[in-house]
């Protein structure tokens, strides 16, 4: 393999290794000067640049830097540090599509010799590198920004400022690919690439039905129009309760104390019960379904009992039980009325 | 701002944090109580709004501004929300348009370093959707798109949260006229 005027990419890739090496024993050495301590180590990071995964290889062609997947998989395995490989492979394919599309719309020519030499040592075996990669993340406490930047002293890096301002770090931890230019700029740039990515999967966690798309735009459609979804919601909702509103102070009482019960059984009637009012919108409660409402309906929560306490009036709620048992109301009185009782004891 | 580490426990406390906040009964509970004093108190000042969309409009209002006040200030689309009286929304339409052509020039006069610029992120379809989902979200009109994604996910969820204990407080209430007056 031969090195050409890249030499420092690579050894700082080296260097990378080396350091996230030492760290699991040791505390790292902060200077450019194990540069030259990298050198003891070519064969591990050669074994480690050999385990890049399958399909970072087209990544690699695509972006200016052959370990940038690499890289989006570490920051990404790092930050979802789980016990299996499956989230990181998950971002892994979430990056390596963003740079393959990214590749295919944008032709610019990456004359970097060292694509040719990475790519036939990038094939990686993914459970190794996420292995490799759980061990580095447990050790570091955040994305490292890279050692040759500190050794060549603090430059101006508004870019850099912004998203270490963003994260609260006084700096932000960027580990730099092989292959890839090491300026302030770029390296900025992928972290803060890397948190848009780590925001987009929460996102994509948030929004159901986002996990099977791909891509960046599609997502994004997703999300938007789930946005949309949720205020129209609201908007109806609001119709609904300013119809309600105008006869609502005579029902006070009635309703702080019928307003427990029914929240205990809303998690029930959620998913059982269509609204009993018109629902224009029928997947108000499909929709909940996903989100499993935790709720213990023999627990009496605090702002529950004072509600009643200070409620004097309760012979209306004896009053509701009267009532058909299909009637919600009559379920929030029933619940209501065991509240009661076993507060009473 | 939330302190924030990128590591292996920032993305699940995100998570976390978000269903923490907006997902627990408790919050839900103090939205409810919150919501349903706010409404009487509306009721009580203004007189009866006759039309539809007028009476609507309000409890939408109310509602937001609770949701906001429920999220205590921490995320920039509840400040916005609290921020936003009638008087200073004119304001906010002039400097939304001032602000917009600011950030269009400077996206577009921005320095391109060669190797490191995400291209997925330029794409057209890419930053006409951050926009539009600026445009969604409140108070996120110029946000770094970092921010944007940030508020947009904990405002869906606060969304959601909304829109469940609306849905609890609308049965309660239909539950208890229907009971009046049947």
């Amino acid at each position: 393999m031969e090195l050409p005027a890249r030499s420092n990419e690579i050894a700082l890739e080296y260097f990378q290794f080396h350091d996230e090496i030492r760290r699991l024993m040791a505390p790292p050495t902060e200077n450019a000067s194990s540069f030259t301590a990298l050198l003891e180590l070519p064969h591990s990071s050669a074994v480690e640049l050999l385990h890049l995964p399958e399909p970072f290889k087209y990544s690699a062609v695509a972006s200016s830097g052959s370990l940038k997947p690499y890289f989006q998989h570490l920051g990404a395995g790092g930050m979802c540090f789980s016990a299996n490989s499956a989230p990181v492979e998950r971002a892994s394919t979430f990056a390596v599509e963003t740079d393959a599309s990214s590749h295919k719309v944008k032709d610019e020519p990456q004359a970097e010799t060292t694509e040719s030499d990475s790519n036939p040592i990038i094939s990686l075996s993914q459970p190794l590198l996420s292995d490799f990669d759980k061990e580095d993340k447990g050790q570091m406490p955040g994305k490292r920004k890279d050692r040759e930047k500190k050794a060549k002293g603090s430059a101006k890096k508004s870019k850099n400022q912004s998203s270490g301002d963003a994260e609260e770090l006084p700096y932000v931890h960027v580990r730099a690919r092989r292959g890839e230019a090491t300026d302030r700029h770029s390296l900025a740039e992928r972290a803060r690439r890397e948190k848009i990515n780590a925001r987009m999967k929460l996102l994509r966690e948030l929004v159901p039905g986002c996990n099977k798309i791909s891509g960046t735009a599609l997502v994004l459609d997703e999300i938007i129009n789930h946005v949309q979804t949720l205020q129209r919601q609201v908007e109806l909702l609001s119709m609904r309760l300013a119809a309600e509103t105008p006869r609502m102070d005579v029902n006070l009482d009635s309703i702080f104390t019928t307003e427990s019960a029914s929240l205990v059984d809303q998690s029930f009637s959620n998913m059982v019960y269509p609204l009993p009012c018109s629902d224009p919108q029928p997947n108000i409660p499909r929709q909940y379904q996903q989100y499993p409402w935790h709720l213990n309906p023999l627990q009496h929560p605090m702002w529950v009992r004072e509600e009643l306490k200070n409620n004097p009036i309760t012979s209306k709620n004896s009053h509701m039980s009267d009532d058909s048992p299909a009637n919600p109301a009559a379920m929030h009185s029933r619940a209501m009325e065991k509240d009661r009782a076993m507060k009473i004891e | 701002m939330k302190t924030r580490k990128i590591g292996a426990d920032a993305q699940s406390s995100d998570i976390s944090r978000t269903e923490v906040r907006w997902r627990s009964e408790s919050s839900q509970r103090i939205y409810s109580v919150k919501l349903v004093e706010a409404l009487q108190r509306a009721i009580q000042n203004s007189t009866p709004a006759l039309s539809i969309s007028a009476g609507s409009r309000a409890v939408r209002d109310v509602a937001d501004r609770v949701l906001a006040m429920t999220a205590k200030g921490r995320t920039r689309w509840s400040r916005a929300i609290l921020a936003s009286r009638r008087r200073l929304s004119i304001l906010r339409r002039h400097r939304k348009v001032k602000k917009s052509r600011a950030s269009r020039i400077n996206r577009r006069s921005k320095p391109l370093s060669a190797a490191a610029e995400d291209r997925t992120r330029r794409l057209p379809a890419v930053e006409k959707r951050i926009k539009v989902l600026s445009q969604l979200v409140p108070g996120c009109k110029g946000a770094p798109v970092t921010d944007l994604l940030e508020e947009a996910g904990d405002y869906i969820a606060a969304l959601e949260m909304q829109i469940r204990s609306m849905i609890t407080l609308t049965e309660i209430i239909s539950g208890s006229n229907g009971e009046r007056t049947g």
